[in-house]
C-alpha cells in the first residue's frame, strides 16, 4: 500500500490551493456579510475555466477526467477558504455526473458542457421537499403524462443555487400508485421555463453567499425528452448519485476544519496569558492534537471513499463514513477553534466564528448524519444476516 | 523557432529549515516543493511567446535534480511548453552555479535554441548567477532582471528592472537569454485537462553524468541559521543612572563609543 497522491493528483491540488489562497480567501468574509454575490459568480466562472466543475467526467463534455481522488481535494481545498464556493463547486460536479451517468447522448451533450465551461454558474439538484428530507421517497412533486409533454407541478426546498443554475435535475412522482419509491422518475428541466418559479432565498447560518431557494413548479410544461434514464427509475438514481455527493461534502467538511484549526493555532502560538504562550498549556495542546488527529483520520476515510469510487468499486458505505466522520470531525474542530481564540473567535473580526457556521450544515445537508449511519449499519447488517 | 525555460524546484518558503547532516545545506525531508517563483513568470513569458508564435515553434522545460522535480516539469508543461528535459541528479544542490550553468549549456550547445528564459534567481539559493552564466558559455547575448518582454522578428525589446524603482530598455538579437523577474507577468494558473494531457508529453531523463564537464567554483563551508539572539537587557532606574548604564555598555560592547 502506498499512500500518497500521484503527481497529477498533487498539481491539482497545489492549483487548487493557489487559486483559493489568492482569490476565493480575500473575498469570503465580504461574502458572508451577505449582498453582492457576483465576486461568487466571477470566481465560480474563473473555476469552471480551469475545469473544476467536471472532475470527473469525460474529457468529450468538457470534462477534466481526473478521477474523484482530484475531486476530493479540490473540494477540501477550495473551502478551506470558501465554503460557499465549496458546495457550489460540489453540488456542480454531482449534477454534472449525474447526467453523465443516466442521461441520454443529447441530455449530456446539451447540459454537460455548460456547467463545466461555467456557462451555467451552476446547477441544481431538486430532490428535496418540505415533507420529504431524510425520506426523500415520500415526495409529492407530481409529473403527468400529457401527450408530448409533462406537466409539473409541487415544491422543492433547499435547492442550492436555484438563481443562477442552467438547469434543474428534478425528481418528481410520476406512478401514484406504485409502491414507495418505485414510481418517482428524474427530468432535467432548463432555468427560464414557463411555471418553473425561483421562489423565497432561505436566511442560513451560514454558507451565505451560497444561495439556498425554494423551487416552484407551476404547471411547468416540460417536453417528452426531459425524462432522464427510466421511467418510474429515478428514486434509485438519486439513492446512487448522492453517494458521489457525500464525498464532496465530507470534503468540504475537512477544509472547514483545517481552516479553522490552522488559524487556530497559529493564533495560540502568538497570544500570551499568565505570562506565557497559550501553546504552553496543555489544554490547548490536547486540543490541537485532538482535532488534528480526527481531521487526519476524515482524510484517510475521504481518500479510500474516493479510492473505491474512482476504480469502480462499491464505495456507498464508505462515502457515508467519511461524510459521517468528516463533518463531525470538522464541527468539533470549529468548537475547539473557537474555544482557542477565547471571545475573539465570538467576533467577526476573526474568521473561526465564520468558519463554525459554515461547519454547521454539513453534518445535515447531502444526507443527515443519522442518515448515514442508517446506511453504514444496513451494509454491514446485510451481510451478516 | 526554438524555445528553452530552464526552471528550478525549490522549497515552499513557508517551510522550517534545518541544516542537513553535513551542515552544508537544508534537509530536505518533510517538505514540500514548488516551483521556484521567479521561474514561473519565465514559463508563462516562454509560453505566451510560444503562442504568439504557433505553429513551428518548439519550447522545451528543463530542470535539474532529482526525481521529484518531474512535478514542476509537469506543471511546466501543462501551463504550455511542448516537452521536457528531466536532467536526473539527486546531488544538484550540492553544486555551484557554475556546474549548474555548465550541465544546462552542455544539454543546449547543438539544440539551436533561439531564446533562452531563466528566473532572475531561485528562491533557497539565490546566487542569480546561473542566467547569466549560460548566456556566457554558450556566447549568447544576455539581459537580467525583464518586467516586459517583446519579441518581433528575431529581436528581443526587454524592459529591465534597475534600482530605485528606475528602468532601462535593451533590444537584443537572438539568440539570446533573458532572466525574469516579478513583474514581467501573472503566471496563469494550469487548467485540470491541461494536467491531465500533460502526461502525454514527452519527458527525456538524462542522467547528469552524460552533461557534467566541470569542477565547482565555489563550494558551501557552512548552512545554519543565525544564533539565537539573547533575550535583551531591561534597565530600570532613575533616569540619570539609566543614561550612564547605556553608555557603559555601548562603551564595553559595541564599537559606536570610542
Amino acid at each position: 500500500m502506498f499512500l500518497d497522491l500521484t503527481e497529477e493528483q498533487k498539481l491539482i491540488q497545489d492549483t487548487a490551493r493557489d487559486f483559493a489562497r489568492v482569490e476565493l480567501e480575500p473575498a469570503a468574509a465580504a461574502l458572508d456579510q451577505g449582498g453582492d454575490r457576483s465576486p461568487l459568480l466571477a470566481n465560480l466562472k474563473k473555476l469552471a475555466e480551469l475545469g473544476f466543475m467536471g472532475l470527473n467526467v469525460k474529457g468529450e463534455y468538457g470534462g477534466s477526467e481526473t478521477g474523484v481522488v482530484s475531486f476530493s481535494l479540490a473540494v477540501t481545498e477550495i473551502a478551506r477558504a470558501c465554503a460557499s464556493t465549496a458546495v457550489t463547486v460540489s453540488v456542480n460536479n454531482m449534477v454534472a455526473e449525474v447526467i453523465q451517468a443516466v442521461g441520454s447522448e443529447e441530455q449530456r451533450n446539451a447540459y454537460i458542457p455548460k456547467i463545466c465551461s461555467g456557462e451555467f454558474s451552476a446547477g441544481g439538484f431538486a430532490l428535496t421537499e418540505t415533507g420529504a428530507g431524510s425520506d426523500p421517497a415520500g415526495m409529492c412533486t407530481q409529473a403527468v403524462d400529457d401527450g408530448d409533454s409533462w406537466v409539473l407541478n409541487g415544491a422543492k426546498i433547499f435547492i442550492t443555487s436555484a438563481p443562477y443554475a442552467g438547469v434543474f435535475v428534478v425528481w418528481a412522482v410520476t406512478d401514484k400508485e406504485a409502491p414507495k419509491g418505485k414510481g418517482i422518475s428524474c427530468f432535467l428541466v432548463e432555468a427560464g421555463t414557463k411555471g418553473l418559479i425561483i421562489g423565497k432565498e432561505e436566511k442560513k447560518m451560514g454558507q451565505h453567499a451560497s444561495a439556498t431557494n425554494e423551487v416552484i413548479f407551476d404547471d411547468c410544461r416540460i417536453p417528452k425528452s426531459a425524462l432522464m434514464g427510466k421511467r418510474n427509475d429515478g428514486f434509485r438514481i438519486a439513492a446512487g448519485e448522492l453517494a458521489g455527493g457525500r464525498i464532496g461534502i465530507g470534503s468540504l467538511g475537512l477544509g472547514v476544519g483545517l481552516a479553522a484549526m490552522d488559524y487556530a493555532t497559529r493564533y495560540v502560538t502568538e497570544r500570551s496569558q499568565f505570562g506565557q504562550k497559550l501553546s504552553n498549556f496543555q489544554a490547548i495542546q490536547w486540543m490541537i492534537a485532538d482535532a488534528y488527529t480526527e481531521l487526519e483520520a476524515a482524510r484517510l476515510l475521504l481518500m479510500s471513499a474516493a479510492c473505491r469510487k474512482e476504480f469502480g468499486r462499491s464505495f456507498a458505505k464508505e462515502a457515508s463514513m467519511a461524510k459521517m466522520f468528516a463533518t463531525e470531525a470538522a464541527n468539533k474542530a470549529c468548537y475547539s477553534a473557537l474555544q482557542m481564540l477565547g471571545g475573539y473567535g465570538y467576533t467577526q473580526d476573526f474568521p473561526v466564528e465564520r468558519y463554525a457556521r459554515d461547519a454547521r450544515i454539513t453534518s445535515i445537508y447531502e444526507g443527515t448524519n443519522e442518515i448515514q449511519r442508517l446506511i453504514i449499519s444496513r451494509e454491514i447488517l446485510k451481510n451478516i444476516s | 523557432m526554438k524555445l528553452l525555460v530552464c526552471i528550478k524546484q525549490v522549497p515552499d518558503l513557508e517551510s522550517r529549515f534545518k541544516p542537513d547532516a553535513a551542515g552544508v545545506w537544508y534537509n530536505e525531508t518533510d517538505l514540500a516543493f514548488r516551483m521556484n517563483e521567479y521561474d514561473e513568470y519565465a514559463v508563462e513569458q516562454a509560453v505566451q511567446l510560444r503562442e504568439k508564435l504557433g505553429e513551428g515553434t518548439e519550447l522545451t522545460v528543463l530542470s535539474i535534480g532529482p526525481d521529484r522535480v518531474v512535478e514542476a516539469l509537469k506543471k511546466a508543461l501543462a501551463m504550455g511548453c511542448d516537452n521536457a528535459a528531466h536532467i536526473q541528479d539527486p546531488a544538484a544542490s550540492g553544486k555551484d552555479p557554475w556546474q549548474i550553468a555548465s550541465i544546462i549549456a552542455a544539454y543546449a550547445k547543438d539544440k539551436g535554441f533561439d531564446v533562452i528564459f531563466t528566473g532572475m534567481q531561485s528562491q533557497d539559493r539565490g546566487s542569480a548567477q546561473v542566467g547569466v552564466t549560460i548566456a556566457e558559455q554558450l556566447g549568447l547575448a544576455c539581459t537580467t532582471t525583464i518586467v516586459s518582454f517583446d519579441y518581433d522578428n528575431g529581436t528581443i525589446t526587454a524592459k529591465r528592472e534597475l534600482e530605485g524603482g528606475i528602468k532601462g530598455v535593451v533590444k537584443l538579437k537572438t539568440p539570446a537569454l533573458v532572466t525574469c523577474q516579478l513583474g514581467l507577468n501573472v503566471p496563469r494558473y494550469p487548467t485540470l485537462p491541461n494536467i491531465m494531457k500533460a502526461k502525454k508529453k514527452e519527458i527525456t531523463a538524462i542522467p547528469v553524468v552524460e552533461l557534467l564537464r566541470e569542477e565547482a567554483l565555489a563550494t558551501t563551508a557552512s548552512f545554519h541559521p543565525p544564533a539565537k539572539k539573547g533575550g535583551g537587557i531591561v534597565l530600570e532606574g532613575d533616569v540619570s543612572d539609566l543614561v550612564d548604564k547605556v553608555i557603559a555598555i555601548l562603551k564595553d560592547k559595541t564599537a559606536v563609543l570610542r
